[in-house]
């Protein structure tokens, strides 16, 4: 990763900090006076800046166009999930005060360019018409709709992923839930003939197997959806202190703890009924060993 | 009789517990060793993409904004520089702009990433599938191209038809005339995505197309370094040659993706291997209980003809290493399924180079997967262990013959 003096804007700090209190960016600068700008908190925090501190900034490593610059305050950069991992060393300034320091003194036109301009619609959903009428009406401009379509986000594919990785936990934790309802069926071998002897049905049986099944699968997933309730905070903390933002990287929904009960109840009762099957497939006093 | 004999009969005498708990192993091992593939999967397979071209040094305009690009000036002066490095053996100059391509037959325009490549280098940065290379074009001739394979398809062109590009995107804005270009080859661009649209010229047609000029500039400089002295030594010399530019061996580039993009897989991957082999240790270990629970009269009838304890803990020892050993051999082959199919989730990510693959098979995920079960069956016998040896011989008999 560049280092932020490596970045487009580099960074030098010409003036001692000061002890002055946040400034609005907006601020008109007195004449001759730096013009504000605002810094991101991992550049005030890294840089050991403070509000108020005087910065140069330059267009390039070796400062050939430099400007000064008053920082008036600082702000968290809006959390995003596709940035999650790149150290936020940024700037804002007022858009004529960075045109001023990069825009080529050869270009009569550089003055009055722009990279984007971002429009927000009355009606949202009539972004892709909006973009086929400005991009017929302006020549060399490129109109596109900020919002993805699912083949082109990445996190439709994070997701898929995800959900396929606990399909197959979901295999691997059934198969040992029947293991184990197997071994306990095995146990209670003897009392289940015995039952079954003194003429208890065998539809009793199987239900008090099916919620045996059910409960332990139920209570599996209530523990589950507990430990991820109880662990996301620490696992946000941690990767939000690793990769320093707000960004949440776990979250269980109500909506994820209704799934995961509702994956619990059928795994519950499948393994339920088969081990249920294993002791009534044969005679009672074949199971009792008799 | 040894602990492994009597471990071996216990499994064959409950054939449906052992069939399930190898099963259950088997399918969260598999997931184990999904994740170890994809710890470092990514990064194997980046490097290979890179070195996959035969240059092995990178020169750019600038760095650390990809999506600003810093064009090099006096282009091919730098080339010539560079390739008279004793350090060096092989220059490419690259440019790289978005443009419009319509195909042999009537249909809509298609956005086309067109490179332009120098002929002069010996190794071309593409793959043909179909046709040849580009030549030198010819005086009065149309100049050649070639074609993506997705951008082949889409605008149904093979080698020997011509197809029309033109500077700017397909809406139609650019003034610029659209210059007629013939097919010679159709090949596979090992950094652009499967469905990426792709064409390649000369760096004389590629000026061509953006309206004329003598512009001498390139996007990319690709070094191949002299096999004697290595990537290091080039890209130090290259370097040097001329200040302000952005000069990286594909070594240094696979590290930088190593601490910044592919982060997230690693812990991803550190995450559930590390969930994995915790949930495989727990139900092993709940499984060895709960049939030692079942066993006690057993156990307490091996230790009062004479089976020592440690003969106990070794048989209890074996069939935790029985369990997950065997399925964790059985998930080898379900964890090469499994990571194909996690493979082809995740390479649905949009613009993703279509030799990019994230579970990239080492021997030394083999090796991690074999210690890592090793351990896990150690430590899932560790307590059905203290509870066997630990058993009252006398009073345990007597409950079973009194119960």
């Amino acid at each position: 990763m560049a280092s932020w003096k490596e970045l487009l804007l580099a960074l030098a700090l010409v003036g001692p900090f000061t002890s002055a209190g946040p400034v609005a960016a907006a601020d008109a600068p007195q004449a001759g006076a730096p013009a504000d700008i605002l810094i991101s908190r991992q550049l005030m925090r890294d840089a050991h800046l403070g509000v108020g501190a005087v910065v140069v900034l330059a267009t390039d490593a070796e400062g050939t166009r430099t400007a000064r610059f008053r920082v008036a305050g600082v702000y968290e950069p809006v959390p995003d999930p596709m940035k999650f991992n790149v150290k936020r060393f940024e700037a804002r300034l007022h858009l004529p005060d960075l045109v001023a320091l990069t825009a080529d003194p050869g270009d009569p036109q550089a003055l009055e360019s722009v990279t984007a301009i971002n429009v927000a619609l009355v009606d949202p959903a009539a972004a892709a018409r909006v973009a086929a009428d400005v991009s017929r009406r302006s020549m060399g401009v490129t109109v596109r709709p900020v919002a993805r379509a699912r083949d082109d986000d990445p996190f439709a594919a994070l997701d898929g992923f995800h959900k396929a990785i606990a399909a197959v936990t979901v295999v691997g934790s059934t198969a040992f839930l029947l293991a184990l309802m197997v071994i306990r069926a095995e146990e209670r071998r003897e009392m289940v003939g015995m039952l079954r002897l003194v003429g208890v049905p065998s539809g009793s049986i199987v239900r008090a197997i099916l919620i045996e099944g059910l409960v332990v699968a139920v209570a599996g997933a209530a523990f589950g959806v507990a430990l991820g309730v109880a662990g996301q905070y620490g696992i946000n903390r941690f990767f939000q202190a690793r990769y320093d933002t707000p960004l949440l990287f776990v979250r269980v929904t109500a909506s994820i703890a209704i799934r995961c009960l509702a994956v619990a109840v059928p795994v519950g009762v499948l393994t339920g009924a088969v081990a249920s099957w294993t002791l009534l497939r044969r005679p009672p006093t074949e199971v009792m060993g008799r | 009789m040894s602990g492994f004999a009597l471990a071996r009969r216990t499994a064959v005498r409950y054939p449906a517990r052992t069939c399930l708990a190898v099963l259950g192993v088997a399918v969260i091992a598999a997931l184990n060793f999904d994740m170890l593939l994809l710890s470092r999967g990514l990064l194997l397979s980046f490097a290979d993409m890179l070195g996959g071209a035969g240059y092995d040094v990178r020169v750019m305009g600038g760095g650390g904004v990809p999506a600003i690009r810093f064009p090099i000036h006096d282009a091919a002066a730098l080339a010539d520089a560079i390739r008279r490095l004793p350090q060096v053996g092989d220059v490419a100059r690259v440019r790289l702009d978005q443009v419009s391509a319509a195909g042999p037959r009537s249909g809509p325009e298609q956005a086309v990433t067109l490179i332009g490549a120098s002929l002069d280098a010996a190794h071309p940065i593409w793959t043909i599938t179909a046709g040849r290379s580009l030549p030198v074009d010819e005086q009065g001739a149309p100049p050649s191209v070639v074609l993506g394979r997705s951008l082949a398809a889409a605008l149904g062109a093979e080698p020997g038809m011509l197809v029309r590009l033109r500077a700017g995107d397909r809406d139609g804005r650019s003034l610029l005339p659209a210059i007629a270009c013939r097919v010679v080859g159709v090949a596979d661009f090992s950094l652009e995505s499967a469905r990426a649209l792709t064409a390649a010229v000369s760096l004389d047609t590629f000026q061509a197309v953006q309206g004329g000029g003598a512009s001498d500039e390139a996007d990319l400089v690709l070094v191949a370094s002299a096999p004697e002295v290595g990537p290091d030594a080039a890209t130090a010399a290259v370097a040097r040659l001329r200040p302000g530019l952005h000069v990286y061996s594909n070594a240094a580039l696979v590290e930088q993706f190593n601490r910044n993009g592919f982060a997230y897989f690693r812990q991803m991957s550190l995450v559930l291997s590390t969930t994995t082999a915790t949930f495989t240790c727990l139900l092993v270990a709940v499984l060895l209980t709960v049939s030692v629970n079942q066993r006690l009269g057993q156990i307490a009838a091996l230790r009062a003809i004479g089976i020592s304890r440690q003969h106990v803990a070794a048989m209890l020892l074996w069939e935790s290493a029985l369990l997950v050993g065997v399925g964790g051999a059985v998930a080898l082959p379900i964890g090469g399924v499994l990571a194909r199919a996690l493979d082809d989730i995740l390479r649905r990510m949009p613009n993703l180079p279509e030799r990019l693959h994230f579970f990239v098979f080492e021997p030394r995920a083999v090796v991690l997967h074999a210690a890592l079960l090793a351990a896990t069956a150690v430590v899932a016998a560790a307590y059905p262990i203290w509870l066997a040896v630990r058993l009252p011989i006398a009073p345990t008999l007597r409950r079973e013959v009194v119960s």
